[in-house]
């Protein structure tokens, strides 16, 4: 049991792997699915349910839909897969710079540990990351309608980079 | 430096080069720049819960709606490339060429 944080952290980094050396966008996806679902398996394990719950709706059910359909307007149909030209490559690479950045960092003999849950100095009546969370409607209000303000500037934002027809900046057509 | 922290560290570090080397497509470096978000996601959920500190989980919170942002406007400048080029390729692309 001790070991599931281990193979949930394992897991996410190689998802992060999957994203950075994808032969086409349709594996990208599928490499962020798999570090979002482990990520938030870690944080469920760590007992900040809270928060993973917010991954999970806001990232996964949310961005990650709109990239996914993205994907498909944007990418070809006839994808490269793994086992394709230069991929392999680059995995491997990838994989190298991250044994040779943790050994010239000294980070070697890191992987014993000990992990500190959200229940560590006993049981609150209301949990870390709920509490914490709730101070954005009370202390925090004014980053909570900053974020909100941000928001709703980037629907602006998004409007006007899709402008064509010589009214916007980007499109020619 | 402390074990669980090497993971989200290498998620980004692994991510950032990915974006640099982004190769055929605009939507890969868009990917890219999302798990560089998800890897902090984690890394400022995880900072709270080891030091028991409750108000700090705001952080998460708020950079997960800048993301959001952020996602938004890359994803606005795929779907204009793409309807001005055809595709997202980024030999395509020549706004910035001389």
């Amino acid at each position: 049991m001790i070991y599931l944080v281990l193979a949930l952290a394992v897991c996410f980094v190689l998802g992060g792997l999957a994203v950075a050396s994808n032969p086409s966008p349709y594996y990208g996806v599928v490499g962020l699915v798999l570090a979002s679902v482990a990520g938030c398996g870690w944080l469920v394990s760590l007992g900040a349910s809270f928060v993973a719950l917010v991954l999970f709706m806001v990232y996964l059910g949310g961005m990650l839909v709109v990239f996914v359909y993205s994907v498909s307007l944007a990418a070809e149909p006839f994808p490269e897969g793994w086992v394709g030209q230069g991929v392999v490559g680059y995995v491997v690479g990838l994989i190298l710079v991250m044994v040779v950045g943790i050994v010239v960092g000294d980070f070697v003999g890191s992987w014993k540990f000990g992990v500190d849950t959200v229940d560590g100095v006993g049981l609150l009546s209301v949990r870390l990351d709920f509490g914490g969370v709730a101070v954005f409607y009370s202390w925090g209000v004014g980053m909570f309608l900053m974020a909100g303000w941000g928001l709703l500037l980037a629907l602006f934002v998004v409007l006007e980079l899709v402008r064509g027809l010589s009214r916007g900046a980007i499109r020619a057509v | 430096m402390p074990s669980m922290h090497l993971s989200f560290y290498s998620t980004f570090a692994l991510s950032s080069l990915g974006l640099a080397f982004h190769r055929t497509h605009l939507i890969s470096a868009l990917l890219c720049l999302e798990s560089m978000m998800l890897s902090l996601y984690i890394a400022l959920t995880i900072w709270p819960v080891e030091n028991q500190s409750t108000s700090f989980t705001t952080a998460p919170i708020l950079m997960l709606s800048f993301s959001a942002c952020e996602a938004g406007t890359g994803l606005a400048m795929l779907v204009a490339s793409s309807r001005t080029h055809g595709s997202d390729h980024l030999h395509n692309f020549n706004l910035l060429q001389c």
